[in-house]
């Protein structure tokens, strides 16, 4: 087996790339010229481990002669891993409250449940994460972008 | 390690940049006296929390250290902001 071939399956078995983005890197890699192979493996390795979570928003409202406004925050995934860490510090009873709190506000999520075990996964998951939303009334026209990078 | 330095940029209407290099470092050397003076009752506040004081302080290390290369910008016609933590 190609080393090559052994990385790609390594990438595949660790959840990195989906089975489509290895068969193309496969593919790629058993022809003549490695040169896009290369390309598509370091985009594809690249993907796989983000570094920042991205938010953008563009808004803007009728009326205002300010123009729109942009709004770009860039925060390191290494921050969401601290961030976790230090969720793990908080005692039971506080999380079981703002689990009930956040219930009553319709947001079902167990924060029990974040542990720096699943670490690696959740940021893993992150990685494929895309949120768009275009929002236009008659007052304002706000755009909000989510995304990895 | 955690950031020594933020830089916050002021743009104005004229669209002249201000930019200004915060020492972080400072802050961090002025918390220090200050740590050493809560101590007790950061100590107390942890057993009385079952957390190790000494887990809890390597947590928040970690997410000092994890601030770096944070970025910020808020963007207008008239004005604009940006905080770059480094």
């Amino acid at each position: 087996m190609s080393g090559h071939r052994r990385q790609i399956l390594e990438m595949l078995a660790a959840g990195k790339i989906t089975a489509e983005e290895a068969e193309r890197l496969i593919s790629a890699a058993e022809e003549p010229s490695t040169t896009k192979f290369s390309e598509q493996y370091s985009a594809a390795e690249t993907k796989g481990r983000p570094k920042y979570l991205r938010v953008e928003v563009d808004a803007e409202e009728d009326g205002r002669h300010d123009g729109p406004t942009r709004v770009n925050v860039r925060v390191p995934m290494q921050l969401l891993r601290a961030g976790v860490k230090l969720a793990g510090l908080i005692p039971a009873q506080a999380l079981h409250r703002a689990n009930i709190a956040m219930h009553e506000k319709g947001i079902p999520f167990d924060l029990t449940q974040i542990k720096p075990e699943n670490l690696e996964d959740l940021v893993e998951q992150l990685s494929d994460l895309s949120v768009d939303l275009d929002q236009k009334d008659e007052k304002a026209k706000v755009k909000v972008r989510v995304f990895c990078e | 390690m955690i950031p020594f330095v933020a830089v916050v940029s002021l743009r104005n209407r004229e669209s002249r940049t201000f930019r200004l290099w915060v020492p972080l470092i400072l802050v961090w050397l002025l918390f220090v006296p200050l740590m050493v003076l809560l101590s007790p009752l950061i100590l107390v506040a942890s057993l009385a929390c079952r957390v190790n004081p000494f887990r809890g302080f390597v947590v928040v290390w970690q997410v000092l250290s994890a601030v770096r290369e944070t970025e910020f910008e808020l963007d207008r016609r008239s004005a604009g902001v940006s905080i770059c933590i480094l």
